[in-house]
């Protein structure tokens, strides 16, 4: 039985292994990593751990410090690789992403498909970025209306959607939900976009946050932004 | 104006590796909490610092910073579940927002799990809340628990398989 595999991998300090759970055995699950994850031992990092990480970390600064000047169209992103049979180390690829500023340095102009997290840890494809045949720039903020933590609907005609701004930047997702095509709802407290029709929300990153269907609906499809002389700018059809 | 705040007076890190050292015991606690395991918890978290420390701007302020960790950490964990399970387990929710972007100084306090595992036990009745301290808690084996009970292990096995089941009832219905 996967669940109690699954319970037993916890118990005994392993790797859980990976199965296609449904509903009720998330929530039997849900409940077991919450009671292993109160131990009081849990939740310390190892020192070799953190000093590993700070040294990767370390070498990927000095790589973005020497990197090519940032073009609008590259991207970058890490390729998951396993060194080994359980440890897995993400290591970067391909070459700086747009707008993405070099550790240390401060970025007047964030143009993304800017360096989002979806991106950056899941396999390429798998959040969708609008990308119309034939596309143009419209704006729909002035760069003063939106501060860090700061979201903002906009209602281009061929496409609706929330824009945000975070400490790595500005970001755009679709404002309709990719369950049934409802429009989407900002919960500015809780920086959530909530579905009207069937309980779902999402993070101002597209994130599904909860849902109450019995297949998850997928992320929020990705907007291109920019930013420039003051404006905030999406790229939408024609 | 949604959700715009004056920062202007918050703290700021000098660099990346302050960033780093301030907040990588944080987010790493936050993590395990949500899938209960060491080797999950070392790579997500892993994969947080090196989803964000490239794009971020240091310019923003510390608490600025968290909210960007938590956001990224959120989106990690959501991409997590969907390539294990197929369905998110656990999310990062407002009160995990709030622990981590609030906390104070070091030392990071600790996660939300023991209140959560806390509220969870008290609601069970005696023998599920038994089994499932020794075997979670206490990190008794099937056998020492079944010993300390007073049972056989095949019962132990039962008892601690039906004491999840109704956490895991206790748990969806906010207990």
């Amino acid at each position: 039985m996967s669940t109690g595999r699954y319970v037993r991998d916890l118990l005994g300090g392993r790797r859980p292994r990976r199965f296609r759970a449904d509903a009720a055995q998330a929530a039997e699950l849900r409940a077991a990593i919450t009671l292993a994850a109160a131990r009081p031992e849990a939740g310390e990092p190892r020192a070799e751990f953190v000093e590993d990480l700070h040294r990767r970390l370390s070498e990927q600064a000095q790589q973005s410090a020497s990197a090519s000047a940032p073009t609008p169209s590259a991207a970058r992103a890490p390729v998951p690789i396993r060194l080994g049979p359980t440890r897995r180390r993400v290591l970067w690829a391909g070459s700086v992403a747009a707008g993405a500023a070099a550790i240390g340095a401060t970025a007047d102009h964030l143009i993304s498909s800017h360096a989002e997290p979806e991106e950056q840890t899941e396999a390429a494809g798998q959040v969708p970025t609008l990308e119309p045949n034939v596309g143009t720039w419209q704006t729909v903020a002035e760069t003063s209306d939106l501060d860090v933590g700061g979201v903002r609907r906009f209602d281009l005609g061929s496409v609706v959607g929330f824009v945000s701004r975070d400490a790595a930047g500005l970001r755009a997702v679709s404002g309709i939900c990719t369950h049934q095509g409802c429009r989407l709802n900002l919960d500015p407290g809780n920086r959530e976009l909530d579905c009207p029709c069937h309980n779902t929300s999402f993070a101002v990153d597209g994130t599904l946050v909860r849902h109450q269907l019995y297949t998850p609906p997928p992320p929020l499809p990705h907007l291109q932004v920019r930013e420039q002389d003051g404006r905030i700018d999406i790229y939408v059809p024609v | 104006m949604d959700g715009n705040g004056d920062h202007s007076a918050e703290p700021r890190y000098p660099d990346w590796e302050s960033v780093y050292r301030d907040n990588v015991t944080r987010v790493y606690r936050m993590l395990y909490g949500k899938v209960g395991n060491r080797a999950d918890a070392e790579d997500l978290t892993a994969e947080v610092f090196v989803a964000a420390l490239g794009p971020l701007r240091l310019d923003a302020s510390a608490p600025e910073v968290r909210a960007y960790l938590f956001t990224t950490a959120r989106t990690v964990l959501a991409g997590h579940w969907r390539r294990t399970l197929g369905l998110q387990v656990t999310v990062l929710d407002g009160a995990d927002e709030r622990w981590l972007v609030d906390a104070g100084p070091e030392p990071a306090p600790p996660s939300t799990a023991p209140q959560r595992t806390a509220t969870i036990l008290a609601a069970l009745p005696e023998p599920h809340r038994r089994i499932l301290q020794l075997r979670f808690l206490d990190a008794c084996s099937l056998r020492e628990a079944a010993a300390a009970l007073g049972i056989t292990v095949g019962y132990a096995k039962v008892l601690q398989h039906r004491a999840l089941k109704r956490a895991a009832a206790l748990g969806e219905a906010g207990a």
